[in-house]
């Protein structure tokens, strides 16, 4: 059928980017292309340690000591953060206003939403996740729309869903929480499943196809009729088309040589925290590298000391659990919980210096990723002043070194200020009111 | 004698002219040629000068101006004949204009604008997508599935005139088409079974009476905050056998599970632990039940279990909050079917019920001595001899001094509880004969006496009785997911009136794949993971009181199935060919489904294609019924099903086929695809000379609801009221359930206009109002109604009140929450109850001072005078201020309003009464025009071109308003040109 081979010449000239990449790959190329922009979100329940001042020991709150004109010094539960001080930013003040009025055990399922959950449509749970946002604009680029992870698999159950990824749809989705479960999903090529993917897309191709042919036929029977409306459907239907031949390219194109001989596929949450945090997070570096997704949310602990992430103290020697520390008010247990903030930012310093480490086309992963850090409680159950850190990025516009307060600003718009920061053309997310005004962010 | 007509006397209205003559001449149009020279020269050298892409005065550019007067540009030549006519323009500092110059120039415009105006229209056809709404309501019917797919889909875009079924707008998109494909294979997998497959049916009953459980389960469980297990001995869950009349399976729910968390509410105990019963798999229990005002939320009797009106718990915190209305009954369980009908059945009546008395009644004073008094002695029943029946009331002496004590009390079968103190406490209607008394207080015997005393019919308290024991509990069911914070429940169609005190079965049934589903992994370890729910509720309508709702039991049953395949399964399967001839069955199945699709016959290539495909599908996977799956999805994704066409072939008026004539008739009418009715007149050609009847059996039809919902809310822009963030303080009636019915009210209204045939002007003023017992009690007239939930037309209290103009679903929509906004008013007025919308604002619209303390009426004058802002103000705050009479709530201000205004032809009005009253007498042409406009725009599906829309309102500016009325305009629109051609 000569018809259909000259079509599909067209289009791929016409489908640009979402063929681009592939294709490039697929001839090995080294042309020098964009570099990928990424975002990355990770979560701590139960917020972080902020002492109370007769306690004395000021330099154990999470927050920075603001000196002046953004100028901060490290506390000491962020101190390991602070060879990256020029490529990361604290903000101070932000919440979600819809976080306010919804119980707060349920912050979690808001962090990366912003939606009121208190109050919400009728039939549905929850909105559309920043993460989820992002990938519904990159997913054409990669091979997996998004990576969700967390320290317990599935989603939990409402209210303290073990995941901070929701669909379109405010749908809970579900979380891989095994780093050999991930590895095999991400980079182990599976025969049969291919074989089956690559059926299921050469029918897909199949019916795109007749209809095409079909509407270009019905077309012509307009006559003179005003038909513009029917061109977007045409063309809509085209970029459809190339999509789909686009994904099938994907299943041949081998994936990214890569070492993993640092990884260890045995490392679980029932085993050493700091192993199975390291091997997660040299996933998620490995997986960016290898250009296998561009967005990931990552739930590294959860409320109300659901889930094993509870222990994790325990097992660093603290005398008691997670969300146990978290409600804690004298100086012993206000001391213990900030260790367990600097336990958890040695793993991120182990990220990103990892995320360093890792060349694009165009500068380091790190430069050309943002990655959000924080909690749904600034200190338990609180949902005001969100701990938050943003880190990496500096390639997309980003300039670090600040720590940023607005007292009572919004998440939502600190979102907005990443999702243009990525390219992506919003106008708002959640309630949000416009980006955040901070000069941290020069392209949004 | 109102202001208007002392300052502004009745314009002289031609009383014969009909308005489908005028649309018939909308499009006849003589074509004039003319030169125009002189207006070329005063352009180039008095206007361009100031008027560039430079300077561009006032944001004004007249070097471009198209000198065809095409249509884009007659509204700007229309403003230059204005400034020029005036000698506004060119002004007093530039070189003056000759007086020649200007009335050869004022002559070569006029007459330019007249050609324009009166110029043939063109005739392109149309091709339109459906609108999301319509999309859905075509899978629907043709499919024969109850499910929503197009949740995914984005909300469709607004045209300038508010609609969203305008061609221009409803544009097409990749993502758009994806969701397409997905759609239509969920749509055939919903409508179609495999036949040799046996269907496992899912059913359980939940019996509801105090003590009817002879072995309760013997575990305690906490199900999260504020979840209140009914007492085990009061309900019995059971899994009866059905019977069918075809083979299936019967599921069993689980009862063995294996826990290490939640099993004790939120807390984080954990440890394993098993257990084993029914009673793990289903629970019966409330929500939300504590504090409820007046009497108990709920109480359990041998009978069942009672309910009062579940309060959405705003109505009583003033905000939202986490746990859910009051009095809310729910089923929680761990699992429902996963796709397919189901059915849930509840055996509900209306409880002979007392009315506690308390202090939101009127009550009778001094009755004298009772007629029987009965000391109380521990938890003792007596008898007590009613000798005549009737109305008593029933009074109770405390003997514990500090305030009012709980009392359970039973009369005979009955059992009324509430607080008790001394002093009237039920009123309630007795038999005569013997009447067993118990009455249990707590503390015990603090209730130490109860008298009885008869009352008359017509006293006070009488007639609250009166009023209370007619009044019917609306049953609704709910279906979603158990979690801590806001309620997932959606509720499964409309509530049910319960209007008798015999048991009735009340069905409520849909696709189980419209509500929530739990998305957690099977086997999770949590006791709370997963678990849904299945709320009923007496339905909370206001503050009046109603007689209990009684439920004695709840059975579900899913997939719910009267025959096996499916009725929507056989529609399409089912075929007078042989299955073993695939061509044969296969040509008859796909092609019967694609005329349906396509509304009207399939040609000859079209059936060549799909048949084409249907074979090399079949070839690719060799099944029958999965090729057929296939070409089911084909014609499901493919332009003839997703977008309304008329196809054209010259620029010339052809006449629509009967075919597109029959699908534009109800996608305007019904919002959804012809009928077999409709299909069969435009088979036989007989459409068009039936068109007036077929126009009122669309009307009177129940499907015509979604015509007056879909125009109704999207011209008056009744999604704002959704939108705007009500300030809960200011205006905590204003909940979301009081909103949602208010919506209703102008949708109600419109409907019950046209097809009661009203006159026009009653969408300004009407003595009718079509109200529910909720908007009634919202504008402070409850009780003139006891409908429920169900819309009725009754006498306007107050005159004021009538039409779509001061609903306070509009007026509360366009406010900022806090205070009423005449700004947003006027510019909703003008656009759509006038149609003369505000000019655009200009570029660089200079900021405003900050005067906020000023006065409204100041600022706004203020505002007016600054340049730049002017133009587009004095077309908007006018139309506004009368407004200025109805709060942000929607409802008129107590205080003495600031509701005066100037219009800008000059005419003062004291105040919206005599606005109201310029409406409908000397604007009445203005008001029709906007109206037949936007109907118009409407039922075409665009925009009206500026030729169009000048003619519509001349041909309106001499009509009798009087003469005019609803049902008559839709039929004159569906008559005119613009409709019947293409």
């Amino acid at each position: 059928m000569v018809h259909r081979l000259d079509r599909r010449a067209v289009l791929q000239g016409i489908a640009g980017t979402a063929l681009a990449l592939p294709f490039l790959e697929a001839m090995g190329a080294d042309v020098p292309s964009a570099s990928p922009r990424r975002f990355c979100a990770l979560y701590t329940a139960n917020g972080m340690s902020l002492p109370k001042p007769e306690h004395g020991i000021d330099e154990w709150s999470w927050f920075p000591r603001l000196e002046k004109d953004g100028q901060f010094e490290f506390g000491k539960s962020t101190e390991p953060l602070a060879p990256f001080r020029d490529q990361l930013s604290f903000f101070g003040g932000l919440q979600h206003d819809n976080g306010l009025k919804a119980d707060p055990h349920v912050c979690s399922d808001m962090w990366l939403t912003g939606a009121p959950l208190h109050n919400p449509k009728p039939g549905s749970y929850n909105s559309v996740s920043l993460d989820q946002i992002v990938a519904q604009h990159t997913k054409q680029y990669c091979r997996q729309p998004s990576l969700v992870l967390s320290i317990d698999a599935g989603v939990g159950f409402l209210s303290r869903t073990g995941t901070i990824s929701y669909d379109s749809q405010g749908r809970p989705v579900p979380a891989e929480s095994h780093p050999r479960r991930v590895f095999d999903r991400l980079f182990r090529v599976d025969q049969s499943s291919q074989k089956e993917q690559r059926s299921q897309l050469q029918s897909r191709i199949k019916l795109v196809d007749a209809v095409v042919d079909n509407a270009n036929r019905f077309q012509r029977t307009l006559g003179a009729s005003d038909r513009d409306k029917m061109d977007q459907y045409l063309t809509s239907l085209n970029e459809i088309e190339s999509r789909l031949i686009a994904s099938e390219k994907w299943i041949d194109i081998p994936i990214k040589s890569q070492d993993y001989a640092s990884l260890d596929l045995d490392a679980s949450p029932e085993g050493e925290p700091s192993e199975y945090y390291r091997n997660m997070f040299d996933l998620i570096a490995l997986a960016f590298d290898a250009d296998i997704t561009r967005t990931v949310a990552f739930m590294l602990n959860r409320e109300d000391g659901m889930g094993i992430s509870d222990t994790f103290p325990l097992k660093l020697g603290l005398t008691q659990t997670h969300h146990n520390l978290s409600h804690a008010g004298d100086k012993q247990g206000q001391l213990e919980f900030a260790k367990y903030d600097l336990f958890l930012s040695q793993q991120l310093a182990g990220f990103f210096a990892k995320l360093q480490s890792l060349q694009d086309p165009q500068g380091s992963i790190l430069e050309n990723t943002i990655v959000l850090y924080g909690s749904g409680a600034s200190t338990t159950h609180w949902p005001r002043n969100l701990p938050t850190l943003v880190v990496g990025g500096g390639r997309l516009g980003l300039r670090h070194g600040h720590y940023w307060r607005e007292e009572d600003g919004k998440m939502a718009n600190l979102y907005l200020s990443i999702l243009q920061t990525l390219g992506i053309d919003s106008s708002s997310f959640a309630d949000s009111t416009g980006t955040l005004a901070t000069p941290i962010f020069t392209k949004a | 004698m109102p202001a208007s007509a002392r300052t502004c006397p009745l314009r002289p209205i031609a009383f014969f002219v009909r308005a489908t003559t005028l649309l018939a001449a909308m499009t006849m149009a003589p074509s004039l040629s003319h030169g125009n020279e002189t207006l070329q020269r005063v352009l180039r050298e008095h206007c361009a000068g100031c008027h560039n892409e430079d300077v561009r005065e006032a944001g004004v550019r007249l070097d471009t101006i198209d000198p065809a007067f095409g249509d884009g540009s007659l509204k700007l030549w229309e403003a230059i004949q204005k400034q020029v006519a005036s000698k506004s323009m060119p002004p007093e500092e530039e070189p003056p204009l000759a007086e020649a110059d200007r009335e050869a120039f004022l002559k070569e415009v006029a007459s330019s604008l007249h050609h324009a105006r009166t110029r043939e229209l063109e005739f392109h056809g149309s091709v339109r997508r459906l609108t999301v709404a319509q999309y859905r309501n075509a899978l629907r019917e043709l499919l024969g599935i109850d499910e929503d797919l197009t949740k995914i889909l984005p909300p469709d875009a607004v045209s300038k005139d508010g609609f969203t079924n305008n061609a221009q707008t409803l544009s097409m998109s990749p993502l758009l088409i994806e969701s397409y494909f997905q759609i239509a294979e969920q749509a055939v997998d919903a409508a179609l079974v495999r036949e040799d497959s046996i269907p496992s049916i899912h059913n359980f009953r939940m019996e509801l009476g105090q003590g009817i459980n002879r072995e309760p389960c013997p575990d305690t469980l906490i199900l999260g905050a504020n979840n209140l297990l009914l007492r085990s001995e009061d309900f019995v869950v059971t899994e009866p056998e059905l019977t069918k009349p075809f083979t299936f399976t019967p599921f069993f729910m689980q009862r063995k599970f294996r826990f290490i968390e939640g099993y004790q509410g939120n807390d984080t105990v954990r440890g394993w632990r098993d257990f084993d019963s029914i009673y793990h798999a289903v629970f019966a229990c409330m929500r939300g039940s504590e504090g409820y005002p007046k009497g108990l939320a709920y109480e359990t009797v041998p009978e069942g279990l009672l309910l009062r009106p579940a309060i959405p718990s705003s109505e009583i915190f003033g905000e939202s909050n986490t746990y859910g209305p009051h009095a809310n009954f729910k089923i929680s369980l761990r699992e429902l079917p996963d796709r397919g009908q189901f059915r849930i059945r509840v055996r509900a009546a209306k409880y002979e019920d007392g009315l506690l008395i308390g202090p939101n009644i009127v009550n009778d004073t001094d009755l004298g001595e009772p007629d029987y008094k009965l000391p109380l002695q521990g938890n003792d029943s007596h008898v007590v001899m009613i000798r005549e029946p009737g109305i008593y009331r029933i009074d109770t002496r405390s003997n514990v001094p500090d305030g009012a004590k709980d009392l359970r009390l039973r009369l005979g079968k009955r059992f009324f509880s509430g607080k008790a103190e001394t002093g009237p406490f039920l009123a309630v209607r007795l038999p005569a004969g013997p009447l067993e008394v118990q009455a249990v207080s707590t503390p015990v015997d603090a209730i130490e006496r109860l008298s009885w005393t008869k009352i008359d019919e017509g006293s006070p308290l009488g007639k609250e009785f009166l009023a209370f024991e007619s009044r019917c509990p609306e049953i609704g069911v709910h279906v979603g997911l158990r979690r801590d914070c806001g309620s997932t429940m959606n509720p499964v169609g409309t509530p049910k009136r319960v209007s008798s005190t015999d048991l009735q079965e009340f069905v409520f049934e849909d696709a189980i794949s419209n509500y929530p589903s739990p998305d957690v992994e099977p086997n999770n370890v949590n006791y709370l993971a997963g678990i849904r729910e299945i709320g009923i509720r007496s339905e909370y309508t206001d503050a009046r009181d109603m007689p209990r709702l009684l439920i004695e039991r709840v059975e579900f049953e899913g997939p719910y199935l009267e025959a096996w395949p499916p009725p929507s399964h056989r529609r399409i399967m089912d075929s007078a060919n042989d299955r073993s001839q695939p061509d044969a069955y296969a040509s008859d199945v796909l092609l019967r489904f694609a005329e349906r699709a396509y509304r009207r016959p399939i040609t000859t290539e079209e059936q060549a294609e799909l048949l084409e495909f249907w074979r090399q599908s079949l070839n690719e996977v060799g099944d029958l019924q999965e090729s057929i799956r296939r070409g089911l999805i084909f014609v499901l994704t493919s332009p003839q099903f997703l977008f309304l066409s008329e196809a054209s072939h010259t620029a010339q008026a052809e006449s629509l086929t009967s075919w597109e004539l029959a699908s534009k008739l109800s996608f305007f009418l019904w919002n959804s695809p012809p009928d077999e009715e409709l299909r069969s007149l435009a088979a036989q050609g007989r459409l068009l000379e039936d068109l007036d009847s077929q126009v009122d059996r669309l009307i009177d039809d129940p499907r015509f609801e979604r015509f007056a919902e879909t125009f109704v809310s999207e011209w008056l822009s009744l999604d704002k009221l959704q939108i705007v963030e009500t300030d809960a303080k200011r205006f905590p009636r204003l909940t979301r359930d009081v909103k949602a019915a208010l919506r209703w009210e102008p949708i109600r209204f419109f409907e019950y206009a046209i097809r009661n045939n009203l006159p026009l002007h009653s969408i300004i003023r009407s003595e009718v109002l079509v109200v529910n017992d909720v908007v009634a009690d919202y504008y402070g007239f409850g009780d003139s109604v006891e409908t429920g939930f169900a819309f009725v037309a009754i006498p306007s209290p107050d005159p004021r009140l009538g039409g779509l103009l001061s609903r306070a679903a509009v007026m509360a929509g366009l406010s900022d929450g806090r205070e009423s906004n005449p700004v947003k008013r006027g510019a909703w007025f003008a656009r759509r109850m006038i149609a003369k919308p505000p000019e655009d604002p200009p570029p660089n619209v200079p900021k405003l001072e900050d005067l906020t303390e000023l006065s409204l009426r100041e600022r706004l004058e203020r505002h007016r005078n600054v340049k730049g802002c002017v133009q587009c103000h004095t077309g908007i705050d006018p139309w506004g201020l009368p407004f200025e009479a109805f709060d942000a709530g929607g409802l008129r201000k107590n205080e003495p309003a600031d509701d005066a205004t100037q219009l800008p032809d000059g005419t003062t009005l004291a105040n919206f009464a005599d606005f109201q009253e310029h409406l409908s007498t000397t604007m009445m042409p203005d008001v029709a025009a906007s109206l037949m406009h936007h109907l118009t725009a409407y039922a075409i599906g665009r925009s009206l071109t500026y030729n169009e829309a000048y003619r519509l309102r001349e041909s309106l500016s001499t009509i009798d308003p009087s003469e005019f009325k609803l049902r008559d305009v839709v039929h004159r629109i569906v008559q005119s040109d613009l409709f019947l051609k293409k």
